[in-house]
Formats: C-alpha cells, structure tokens, sequence
C-alpha cells in the first residue's frame, strides 16, 4: 500500500490528534531495511559485476589473439603445402585444429558473461529504480512527521502565550498597525524629504531674485511712516 | 543547507523588500523564525532527505466559530491555489500554511520564500477572519 493511501485510511480511521504518529512506525523501520538491504546488495552485485567484466575483456583478449595465431598458421600451412611438405602441414593443420576449438570454447564462454552481465546490469537499474522509488515514499513519511513536529512546536508556544477568543484577530490588528506605523514613517520620510528639496528650491530662488522679497528694515520704516502720514 | 547555517544566515540577512529575520534553532532542533514583515506568526522550518519544510501555525480548529468548520474548510480549499509559494493545510487540530523547497535551494530563494509566507499569513487570515471567534 502507498503511503499516502496508509495515510488517507489513518485519518478515517480516527487518527486525527496532533503527535499521534498516523503512519505506521513498523512500515517505516520495514521501508528502511528494504531501502538498506537493496543498496548492500546492488553494491555487491556492482562489485561482482566489476570482476565478470574484467574476465570477459580477457576473454576477449584471448579469442582475438588466438584468431591471430590461426590465420598466422592458416598462412604457414599454405607455405608447407605450396612448396610440397605435406607431412609438416598436416602437422600445421593439427595444431590450428587444437587452437579453434580452445578459441570456440573461449569465445561461447565469453558471449555466456556478456549476456549474464547485460542481465546482472539490468537488475541493477530495476533495483536502483525500486529504491528510489521506496525513498520518496519514505520521504512522504518524513514529511509528514516533520510537519507534526515542527506543528507541536508551535502549539507548545502558542500555549505559552495564551490562546483565547480573537486571539487571531488581535494578532492580525497588531500586526497591522506596525505595519500602518512603518508606512506612516515611510510617508513622513518622503514627506522631508521634498520640504528640504522644497527648500533649498527656494533658497536657490531667492538667490536669483526671483520670489517673494523681504525688503528688511528700511521698507519697514518706509511702510510706518507712510502709516504715520496718512 | 542544514538549519544552523540557515540560522546564521538569515540573522544577518535584509530581504529586498526590506524585511528582516530572527531566527533559533529550538532544543527540538525546529528552526523558529520571526519575519520583520509579520512578528505574530513564526514560521517553523525543518528538514527531511529532499526538503526544506516552512510551517506557519495559522490557528486551532477550536477558534473556528461555532458550525462553520466546513465552510472554512471549502474555502482553504479554494484560496490555496491563489496564494504564491505557500498552501494550507491541516495538521492534527492546527489549520497551518506552509512552503516545501528543494533541501539544495539558494539560501536567497529561502529567504524570499519566507518573505513571502510571513505576507501570506496576514492575506490568508485577513480573508477567512470573519469565520473565526
């Protein structure tokens, strides 16, 4: 059964309550071991397959150099012949004879590894794919301890500071106002910020004669006495 | 990243939108971590062989009011696939909204991801508040 599915029957079962371990703790330690006991065994399948495979390229070695010596005869035996030795290629001829058949023998033995080594390395990729399947069904299982525990966590805190009635929405409306306050002061930072290019636009203003113009003490005398006159 | 460094990490981090971290690594080594953006709900983080898991504790199925469990549920169901990054869900009597990440993500992607779940929380709660007590 897949752990999800292990997991749905859990729940309708009853399981419910936070901490109440709903995937089975046998399942896992069972998953596990297979996940464990698979790669010991692919290691050592890898391992074998090391030596089957360093045996059948000797093989190999052996049939194309005992190929090499029966056409090396092949050639000398046609020499005998050509130059009438019978006897000697007769001798030739036997010895090829002996080399074909140990080159035969070699060469079935060689093709009987190489097809138990495509088999071994086809086992090999199909467990490779059993365990990686197997561990993200592990991992499922993982996850969902990790969120109980991560859930306890917080429940444990959440007891500690109190949980009543609207406890969300004051949390919420706290939150909220820092948040208000932050902007506020964000706003009041901009709001400084273009006062001061304000005035040093004036300033630079003033600089040219262009504005408003205080005309210091003299029109202000000029404009009592005017007052005094009328 | 295992938590610790995270921890270190974050500590001394300031996201691009200007959010900053606290983060501990609890006794029962659940990395407990408090976004500037949204102090009242820590986000929990722990790990398993492939995944960086972010838990927020919205609230208790007790602080539902009274005959409106199924309604809320069908609307969790419903403004799960709005939110980015995170879903709720439910975890024994806890409605928790939470993130998975690869375990080899960038430590920026986490930050981010953070970020982005602490904003989530104060969405998804402003959205179903009118359902709780």
């Amino acid at each position: 059964m897949s752990v999800l599915k292990n997991i749905m029957s859990a729940l309708r079962g009853g399981a419910n309550e936070v901490g109440e371990s709903i995937v089975d703790a046998n399942a896992v330690r069972i998953l596990e071991q297979e996940i464990r006991d698979a790669e010991i065994a692919i290691s050592k399948a890898k391992g074998s397959l090391t030596k089957m495979k360093a045996t059948e390229i000797q093989l190999k070695r052996d049939v194309s150099s005992l190929n090499i010596d029966i056409s090396d005869y092949e050639q000398k035996t046609m020499q005998a012949l050509s130059s009438g030795k019978e006897v000697l290629a007769t001798e030739v001829a036997q010895k090829i004879a002996e080399l074909e058949v140990d080159r035969d023998e070699k060469h079935s033995e060689q093709q009987a590894l190489s097809a138990e080594i495509q088999k071994i390395n086809t086992l090999i990729r199909s467990r490779e794919k059993r365990i990686q399947k197997n561990k993200r069904e592990l991992d499922k299982v993982k996850t969902i301890k990790e969120l109980q525990r991560a859930t306890e966590s917080i429940s444990t805190n959440v007891a500690a500071t109190g949980s009543s009635d609207h406890r969300v929405s004051q949390a919420l409306e706290r939150v909220k106002k820092k948040q208000q306050n932050w902007q506020d002061q964000m706003e009041a930072g901009e709001w400084m910020d273009s006062e001061n290019a304000g005035d040093s636009l004036d300033a630079k203003l003033a600089a040219e004669g262009i504005g408003e113009k205080s005309g210091g003490a003299s029109a202000v005398l000029e404009r009592l006495k005017a007052a005094q006159g009328a | 990243m295992d938590l610790d460094e995270l921890a270190f990490q974050l500590n001394s981090y300031v996201g691009e939108e200007g959010t900053s971290f606290d983060a501990v690594l609890n006794e029962d080594g659940i990395l407990e971590v408090i976004c500037s953006n949204n102090d009242e709900f820590p986000i929990h983080m722990t790990t398993t062989h492939t995944q960086i898991i972010a838990v927020t504790r919205l609230f208790d199925i007790s602080e539902v009011a009274q005959g409106s469990v199924n309604e809320l549920d069908e609307m969790c169901l419903r403004l799960s696939p709005a939110i980015p990054l995170s879903s709720i869900g439910r975890q024994g009597s806890a409605y928790i909204l939470f993130g998975a990440m690869a375990l080899n993500t960038r430590f920026e992607v986490v930050a981010h991801e953070l970020e982005v779940q602490a904003e989530n929380t104060i969405d998804v709660l402003e959205a179903i508040e009118e359902l709780l007590t």
